[in-house]
């Protein structure tokens, strides 16, 4: 009832990677390892592993993050509503944390690029989220965009890394 | 450390005059306390709670400069070869002489509530020897994402300084610093968070995470607010949101100006370059960094710059001593409260006669200073300098 009154806003963020789908995957992936691309995340704890699969795979899992000092939060706590390895999809809620986020919700969804099938990949991160109070909804987009795009640009360097 | 906040309560000291013409006056947050309260506040030392909820507490961890020591036998040794050279030279006025003793210093850096140390600390007395005058260099280097950045700044910048002032035309001051504080971020941006290069020994006492985690390495900056010291003027550069401050005659004068993505001027500067400001928990660049000019962050570019503004201030006869601290001290203790603190502090060891009391006066200022930007809940880092800038007499007895 609450959060119906407050508006909310959506957006997507895409980016090509010059990298193999399967790496790429690889990275998005691992819940438990955030902090491998994403570049204002400290560290990360899982507090539980969800029913199935292996330690931060399961569907439920919920993870800790750190973040970094000058950011404007502290930490985060978010949730795996869904992984699928099949079609590459991967949708995470944020359920706490100090970020001024509420009801965010990411669908991230990773497919081979038609540029380049076995060296480029397109990585697509669309997400809703409240607008804050006193904040716009232009801002609120363009600040979610922006940490999204860093951290889809740190992936981007990372698998060139990795791919050395 | 009881001793002097005994002393001091026994003063009746009026409040320090506000400076209308200071802008930092103008955007102070609290108000003026009488001193005696302050004192207070800090002797009795209240319990650290966790108001915000958003900050876990932290054991306060209290650490002087590591090379403390090497400090005070450093500025004991400079001492005496500044005496030296006053008895033996006839050629120095009494003016002149006045000037060329090593400032007596006191700075502490503690981790406060925040969950890592980020801050550091320079101190190189008679770093530089120039025209026949001693320079000395004071630096507080508040970083942000990691430590490695103000780390740096602290076991670099001094010597890029130094050398750019050897080189430096006439006294053309603000140059010669801009010029140094983008060398010095050129330098942390050059080296993979101190990954080994080409064999290079690495610097970094321990290793900070950044090593392992590259993508984090942009996202870690820091400020940095400097002054060097002759025995004619105080040169202030400033990057960022620390600051310094001069007292003189009672008067607190702001000799930086925070680099705040709001000041209207910065603002426009950001935006003319494509960047833009929004207020997400304060003003912040891109939503992401509350400052407008850093060391580093790279990946906030060009609209974060590592451009100082540079201030140059005539000494007078009435210069008290000269502060500089990172905004976990300057965010919850207005400029003339912490001027009033440290002016108490001075007095209490007279007029400088004794050398190792005035040292010990400027140590317990920084103490004092920091004990009570603790007890008002600061959330962050503090570091504080407190460079004691008084004339000394001649007949400066022997420690």
């Amino acid at each position: 009832m609450e959060s119906s009154k407050q508006k909310r806003c959506r957006s997507s963020v895409v980016e090509t990677i010059e990298a193999p789908l399967p790496l790429v995957w690889s990275i998005l992936r691992s819940f438990d390892k955030p902090q491998a691309y994403q570049r204002f995340v400290k560290s990360c704890t899982m507090r539980s592993g969800g029913g199935g699969g292996k330690g931060g795979e399961g569907k439920g899992s919920v993870r800790d993050v750190t973040l970094v000092s000058g950011f404007p939060a502290d930490f985060s706590t978010e949730r795996l509503e869904e992984l699928d390895d099949e079609s590459h999809v991967m949708v995470v809620s944020i359920i706490g944390g100090n970020h001024r986020l509420v009801n965010y919700k990411s669908k991230t969804k990773v497919v081979a690029s038609p540029e380049d099938m076995a060296k480029k990949t397109v990585v697509v991160e669309s997400y809703v989220v409240d607008v804050p109070e006193g904040t716009s909804e232009e801002d609120t987009i363009f600040f979610v965009d922006n940490i999204i795009r860093y951290n889809l640009t740190s992936l981007a360097k990372l698998t060139k890394k990795m791919m050395k | 450390m009881a001793g002097i906040c005994c002393g001091v309560v026994g003063e009746t000291e009026p409040a320090a005059p506000v400076d209308s013409t200071s802008r930092a006056s103008l955007r102070r947050r609290l108000d003026l306390l009488p001193s005696i309260k302050i004192v207070a506040d800090s002797a009795v030392a209240p319990p650290l709670e966790n108001c915000r909820k958003r900050q876990k507490r932290e054991t306060v961890v209290l650490s002087t400069l590591p090379g403390n020591l090497d400090l005070d036998s450093n500025v004991r040794s400079e001492n005496k070869k500044a005496r030296s050279a006053v008895t033996n030279s006839n050629s120095v006025t009494e003016a002149e002489s006045f000037f060329s003793d090593v400032p007596k210093i006191g700075t502490t850096s503690v981790c406060g509530r925040r969950r890592d140390m980020e801050d550091a600390v320079s101190i190189h007395p008679s770093f530089l020897q120039r025209n026949s005058e001693n320079h000395h260099f004071y630096g507080v280097f508040d970083g942000h994402g990691c430590s490695h950045v103000a780390e740096k700044c602290r076991e670099r910048l001094h010597d890029i300084v130094k050398k750019e002032v050897e080189v430096m035309a006439s006294d053309e001051w603000t140059e010669t610093m801009v010029k140094s504080f983008q060398k010095m971020d050129k330098e942390v941006s050059q080296r993979e968070c101190n990954l080994v290069v080409n064999g290079a020994t690495r610097s970094m006492k321990n290793s900070c995470r950044c090593e392992l985690q590259s993508p984090q390495c942009d996202a870690v900056g820091s400020t940095a607010v400097v002054s060097v010291v002759t025995p004619e003027k105080i040169i202030v550069s400033n990057c960022g949101d620390s600051r310094a401050v001069l007292c003189r005659n009672g008067v607190a004068i702001p000799l930086s100006v925070d680099h705040k993505p709001d000041r209207p001027d910065e603002l426009i500067r950001i935006q003319q370059a494509g960047g833009r400001v929004i207020y997400w928990d304060g003003a912040r660049v891109l939503g992401v960094l509350a400052m407008s000019r850093a060391i580093g962050d790279n990946y906030l570019k060009p609209y974060v710059i590592p451009d100082p503004e540079v201030t140059v201030t005539d000494r007078t006869d009435e210069d008290e001593c000269l502060i500089l601290a990172s905004d976990g001290l300057w965010d919850v203790v207005p400029n003339e409260t912490a001027c009033g603190v440290a002016r108490m502090c001075l007095r209490g060891a007279g007029a400088g006669d004794d050398s190792d009391a005035a040292h010990n006066a400027c140590s317990d200022a920084a103490l004092l200073l920091t004990k009570l930007a603790l007890a008002r809940q600061s959330s962050d880092n503090v570091s504080v300098v407190v460079v004691d800038l008084r004339k000394r007499r001649n007949n400066q007895a022997s420690s």
